[in-house]
């Protein structure tokens, strides 16, 4: 069995500085493997080593993605190797044209049983990867999975369902979407970052894939900063807490919100 | 007339999707039971497809065969709600089309032969207004059942997956809560530092009649809040009268979750946090003398 994480190598917007003009400097936030895709690793893991499979790293994005930094984040975390396409055009994708990318790199390295992703990206955050990632490759897609089990053409699958949970069995390829809290991740430690070094990564170039293009053309027509609400930012000093939580109930009781 | 799709899974909760589509042809593909489908026939749409009783199949186990069908009629807008199943729905779809996908619209305009989009990115550090030629699918907040008309359902064999099964469906443990109609809040975040404390904020929630929330690391760090108490890009979104947060420094993971509130108390110690650049009322000091303080001064008052 081959197991296949689409993972993404991402900064992290809290650290980027927005203009009043909604323009974004990410010169200050630094990357590292999006926040959810630990998660997915982990559990891909667990399946590979219960199973015998292979366990495949899979990314796609700009040329940060096949530095050293990025691919030893990626490999320390427990992938038995990484295929990476790396390309300064394909920097700020959106999920469609990620998701596009990934199931032809899917279809590439051949023989991928499952797809294994995170919840949602740390920078746009929007769920959509693994679902258009199943329809692209034709497979059954879930999100929200808490744990995966079993062997290729046989995989038992627990997820979140209406705040309660379902088992789900698998008897073909699909992209499984892990909820956030599946597992929690251990940090790499010294042996597995040198390990890293030492795990194959392939990088494929963008010219080799076989790539569906968007079927729609996408202006930007403007940017603009967060909408964010006047506030009356107004500083209550808390030493004496009684005298202060008086001042508060004063000024919600003007407010008419208490 | 442009003609809008929108993708149901189960849940006929859609009638901002369809106010957004007002002016459009819509038609509303629908899995799940037959009371779904008339619901959403019921609910301002021209047209409902049905794909017929899923029986015990998973809704998404027909995502393959909604994209097909949705493609074939080439829409220039696909709306679908942002709930599970349907964001499945939408991701075949958006394969099917090659069809670039947003989510975090604040609205959506259809004119010209174009459909523009307004929406946040980057989890809410800024906005853009994107107008875009071809089709688009766009995730929205489903909002409530509509109550318009009667449209026709014409229903379709369905043609599922068979590679996917359910084997045990287990029932949530708790009913689950809705923070987004709650008009007041508590909202507990990193700056507690044992749970026991939680019976600190829970009485000030008390005092106030507010829900009980937090942030994020909360959940699905320490496990403190079930998940879905926590307020935050990737959970609730809400808009309270009243919005208190207690040790909560002010991630922007957490603060656009609540920037709806109408009125926002910020209670750190410390004065230089992030989260009062965006509160109401900075209370800078100790939140195990500050909550209590507050909860009598409450009562008190009542």
């Amino acid at each position: 069995m081959r197991i296949a994480v689409a993972y993404k190598w991402a900064p992290n917007p809290q650290d980027a500085l927005v203009g009043s003009d909604g323009s974004v400097d990410w010169r200050h936030a630094k990357a590292g493997v999006s926040e959810y895709d630990p998660v997915a690793i982990a559990l891909g893991r667990s399946l590979a080593d219960a199973s015998g499979a292979e366990l495949v790293g899979l990314s796609v994005g700009g040329p940060d993605v096949a530095s050293p930094m990025a691919k030893k984040s990626a490999l320390a975390r427990g992938l038995d190797r990484a295929v990476v396409v790396a390309d300064a055009s394909l920097q700020g994708l959106g999920a469609t044209e990620t998701a596009l990318l990934l199931a032809a790199l899917v279809e590439k390295i051949g023989d991928v049983d499952v797809v294994l992703t995170g919840d949602s990206s740390i920078d746009e955050g929007s769920r959509m990867v693994p679902t258009v990632l199943g329809g692209a490759l034709g497979w059954p897609a879930l999100t929200d999975v808490r744990s995966v089990s079993g062997t290729a053409g046989d995989l038992s699958v627990e997820r979140n369902h209406r705040g309660g949970s379902q088992v789900l069995r698998l008897t073909g390829p699909a992209v499984l979407a892990a909820a956030v809290d599946a597992v929690v991740p251990g940090v790499p430690g010294v042996r597995d970052i040198l390990a890293a070094g030492k795990k194959p990564v392939e990088e494929v170039a963008l010219t080799a894939l076989v790539r569906r293009e968007l079927g729609s053309s996408v202006e930007r027509v403007r940017i603009a900063g967060p909408e964010v609400r006047d506030r009356k930012r107004r500083m209550i000093e808390g030493s004496d807490a009684a005298v202060a939580a008086h001042e508060i109930v004063a000024a919600l009781r003007a407010d008419g919100v208490i | 007339m442009s003609a809008t799709y929108i993708l149901v899974a189960g849940d006929a909760r859609i009638g901002n999707l369809v106010a957004t589509a007002v002016g459009t042809s819509i038609t509303a593909v629908v899995v799940g039971d037959r009371g779904v489908a008339e619901a959403v026939a019921a609910s301002g749409v021209e047209k409902v497809v049905w794909l017929g009783d899923p029986g015990a199949t998973p809704l998404e186990a027909f995502a393959g065969q909604v994209a097909a069908l949705t493609a074939a009629a080439r829409p220039d807008l696909v709306l679908a709600p942002s709930r599970p199943a349907d964001l499945v729905l939408a991701g075949a779809v958006a394969a099917r089309l090659s069809a670039p996908v947003y989510t975090m619209a604040s609205a959506v305009r259809v004119a010209d032969g174009a459909v523009e989009i307004d929406r946040s990115v980057f989890g809410g550090i800024a906005r853009e207004t994107l107008r875009i030629h071809g089709p688009v699918v766009v995730i929205g907040d489903g909002g409530e059942v509509g109550t318009d008309g009667g449209a026709p359902i014409e229903e379709v064999t369905g043609a599922p997956a068979t590679t996917i099964s359910v084997i045990e469906t287990l029932p949530p443990e708790h009913a689950p809560v809705d923070l987004s109609k709650a008009r007041r809040i508590v909202s507990t975040g990193r700056g507690l530092k044992d749970q026991g404390d939680l019976s600190i904020t829970a009485r000030l929630g008390e005092a106030l009649d507010a829900e009980l929330a937090c942030s994020r690391p909360l959940a699905e760090g320490v496990g403190w809040f079930r998940r879905d108490r926590y307020v935050g890009v990737t959970g609730q979104k809400v808009t309270p009268d009243l919005y208190v947060a207690v040790g909560i420094s002010g991630q922007l993971q957490h603060v656009v979750g609540a920037r709806g509130a109408r009125v926002i108390v910020v209670i750190n110690s410390d004065e230089k946090c992030p989260y009062f650049g965006e509160a109401d009322y900075c209370v800078v000091g100790d939140l195990y003398e500050l909550v209590p303080a507050l909860t009598a001064a409450l009562t008190e008052a009542n």
